[in-house]
């Protein structure tokens, strides 16, 4: 069974790298993307299992980002990640889960494993 | 009736009575003429009675003395006829004196005078022993003849004078009591006159007189309701009054300013106005210039200055707002001054509080920026933590320690431009206004980039001034905020620091500018930009943002203005303030905002 592919998008480059690191060392695939567009191109032409989203970007938010993914595939389980405590409803409808940033990777990876089967061969063990 | 009328009726009623007592005068003076005439015909014919019964008697002795000598030849007996002779002449002289003007007695007179004479022809004859009458035996009895002639001329006389004064004396009592009936009905016939007179004049005077106590009391009256109604209205409105005359006297208070100063109107009347309405500067607590004195010297309304507190009589302190205008007669003439104020200091209260609300304001604003800029670092650090956990390998481990310390300091400095905007020092300390703005566009990254909107910044660097760096970082957070709100999404910003030179504006300083190519600033916002609670963000500004900010900026003795660029990238609004080198503001001085 091939390993899960995530595709990360945030504007934050060293953020998304660090975050990249956290999940590959998990034993996921990880595709990164620094802003909207670029993520959706790259949603349309990979089989992506997940997609953890950056709420706050320019041009396109994580929720213009999100719906347009719903659109191309419903399935598509997407975590939101936000630097804002209270998100509106309208938001947190539309995707799986949110992550507040800050909350740690251990919260981060739990939420992934929540919409994703653990990899079969992941370093960190579960628990 | 006016007071010509008035005083015409007082001469009428002095004039008249005076006019009809000299006419009764007049008639009383020919009564008593009239009586005088008759008093003195009555003395006249007793007078010529008089000296015609001595001239008869002078006639007689001459008669009896010439008689004796003629018996007797004896000389001595001659001697009275000598003697009379004189009077006698003197007799008949007073006589025509006193005839003069009565033709029938003056002919008498004439006659008698003649028969005397004729009488002492015969009489000298007689004494000189004239021959020719040695033996006329009827010598005698002509002299008998002649004297009995005399006589009966003289009786004659005496009686025409015994009828005239019978005649006059008769007339008397007539007279008498004609003149009683005509003096009594004269002097009723004025006393009547006048008291008619004066009874139709002074009645019209008492009318008079009342119909001008009836309107002296209507205006009395009028005064007294008018005075109530001023007095009510004074009381009514919510603004202290105080009234002095030109010494500065205390002439009025009205319950709010009674209230203020703790001076009754009773204990207040008459002192000076000094004393009642004590004013200090509010900073340095010196006292003020009292406004009447400025009035009195200035003649025209003034208002005290700001930051002016009242000490009321109990010790209480309120900052007022007051004006003073002198009161002007109708002839221009000033005749006191009116004080008139209020106290602000729950007006100024508020304002404090408005402020300090902006100041949190401004932190909000920026609050969504500063979450997303601490939270971003804080996800990668406690990312890093849980990688170094597992990493054995020393170099990786150093990448992610350098990675973390390099994150730690970013949400460092994010904090430290959080904390002060709200950290200030007690004294102004210089400012690197360049350091400042590259604080707060830290702290507005995120929103500039996710607006993508492109800033150009100019900032040349040492722009320092004098100042308190919370309220100035305040002010530029706003003016980039607005910049930035008007910009929109893909809008453009510059933001320029250039120092002022000392012939610009009042010395040498700062210029920050703010330019934007939003949709500039319509002609009608212009005029209340700076006004507190006017906004053109709906929901989302407070209004007050420009408000403090040119009270910020006019402590620091500086100016901010907002005008449309005009400019070709930059079509938007426009803000440029300029900060002296040297501030003026003190670290006690509140900041006040007065609206344009």
């Amino acid at each position: 069974m091939p390993k899960p592919l995530i595709l990360c998008i945030d504007d934050e480059a060293l953020g998304l790298q660090i975050r990249q690191t956290v999940l590959e060392r998990a034993g996921y695939r990880v595709i990164t993307a620094m802003d909207g567009p670029t993520g959706l191109s790259i949603f349309a032409a990979e089989c992506v299992d997940a997609v953890v989203l950056d709420y706050s970007m320019p041009r396109m938010n994580g929720v213009d980002v999100a719906v347009e993914m719903r659109r191309l595939r419903r399935e598509v389980p997407i975590l939101l990640l936000s630097a804002y405590v209270n998100l509106p409803p309208e938001v947190t409808g539309i995707v799986d889960l949110t992550i507040l940033k800050g909350d740690g990777p251990d919260i981060l990876l739990a939420k992934v494993r929540e919409v994703l089967p653990a990899p079969p061969d992941s370093i960190v063990g579960e628990g | 009736m006016n007071l010509r009328e008035f005083r015409g009726i007082l001469r009428q009623a002095l004039y008249f009575p005076i006019l009809l007592l000299l006419l009764l005068a007049g008639f009383f003076l020919i009564q008593i003429r009239i009586s005088s005439v008759l008093l003195r015909a009555i003395v006249h014919s007793d007078k010529i009675t008089n000296q015609v019964d001595d001239l008869e008697k002078l006639i007689l002795d001459q008669e009896t003395s010439l008689r004796g000598y003629e018996l007797t030849h004896d000389s001595a007996m001659l001697a009275p006829c000598t003697a009379a002779k004189a009077p006698i002449q003197v007799d008949f002289k007073e006589l025509r004196g006193l005839l003069t003007g009565d033709d029938a007695q003056e002919q008498r007179l004439a006659v008698l005078s003649d028969r005397y004479q004729l009488w002492l022809g015969l009489a000298q004859r007689i004494l000189a022993k004239d021959p020719s009458l040695a033996n006329d035996s009827k010598v005698y009895q002509r002299g008998e003849k002649m004297m009995d002639a005399i006589r009966s001329i003289v009786n004659e006389m005496l009686h025409e004078e015994e009828t005239r004064r019978q005649r006059l004396s008769e007339q008397t009592p007539d007279l008498e009591h004609r003149q009683f009936v005509q003096i009594l009905s004269a002097s009723l016939c004025i006393a009547m006159a006048v008291a008619l007179f004066m009874r139709q004049r002074l009645r019209k005077v008492s009318r008079s007189y009342t119909s001008a106590l009836d309107e002296l009391e209507q205006r009395s009256s009028e005064v007294h309701q008018s005075r109530q109604w001023f007095q009510t209205t004074l009381e009514s409105i919510g603004d202290a009054v105080i009234s002095c005359d030109i010494r500065g006297r205390v002439e009025f208070l009205n319950a709010i300013a009674s209230g203020l100063t703790g001076w009754t109107m009773q204990d207040a009347l008459g002192r000076p106005l000094t004393e009642v309405f004590q004013i200090v500067r509010e900073d340095t607590r010196e006292p003020a210039e009292n406004p009447v004195d400025t009035v009195l010297r200035l003649k025209k309304a003034v208002s005290v200055p700001e930051h002016t507190m009242l000490i009321s009589r109990a010790g209480g302190e309120f900052v007022i707002d007051d004006s003073a205008a002198p009161v002007v007669d109708a002839h221009g003439e000033m005749t006191g001054v009116v004080l008139v104020f209020r106290d602000v200091t729950e007006q100024r209260r508020s304002q404090a509080a408005l402020i300090a609300g902006e100041k949190l304001a401004v932190a909000g604003r920026l609050a969504a920026s500063i979450a997303h800029e601490i939270h971003n670092p804080l996800d990668s650090v406690a990312n890093l933590l849980f990688l170094l956990r597992d990493e054995e390998d020393p170099a990786k481990r150093a990448e992610y320690l350098q990675m973390a310390e390099q994150e730690l300091g970013r949400t460092m400095q994010i904090s430290r431009t959080m904390l002060s905007l709200y950290r200030e020092p007690k004294a102004p300390v210089p400012v690197d206004l360049k350091d400042l703005i590259e604080g707060v566009l830290l702290l507005l990254e995120r929103r500039i980039a996710q607006q993508q909107i492109q800033v150009v910044s100019e900032l040349r660097d040492s722009c320092i001034v004098e100042g308190f760096p919370a309220e100035l970082r305040q002010v530029v957070t706003n003016v980039l905020v607005n910049g930035i709100e008007a910009a929109g999404a893909q809008g453009r910003m510059r933001i320029r620091l250039e120092p002022a030179p000392p012939e610009e504006f009042r010395g040498a300083g700062a210029i920050i500018e703010v330019a934007d190519d939003g949709p500039g600033i319509t002609d009608a916002a212009a005029q209340k930009i700076f006004q507190p609670f006017f906004t053109t963000k709906g929901e989302q500004g407070t209004g007050l943002g420009l408000w403090v900010s040119m009270g910020i900026v006019q402590k620091h003795g500086g100016t901010i203005r907002l005008q449309n660029c005009g400019q070709m990238e930059y079509t938007g609004a426009c803000a440029r303030i300029y900060l002296p080198a040297k501030t003026l503001a003190g670290a006690d001085r509140p900041v006040v905002v007065h609206a344009n």
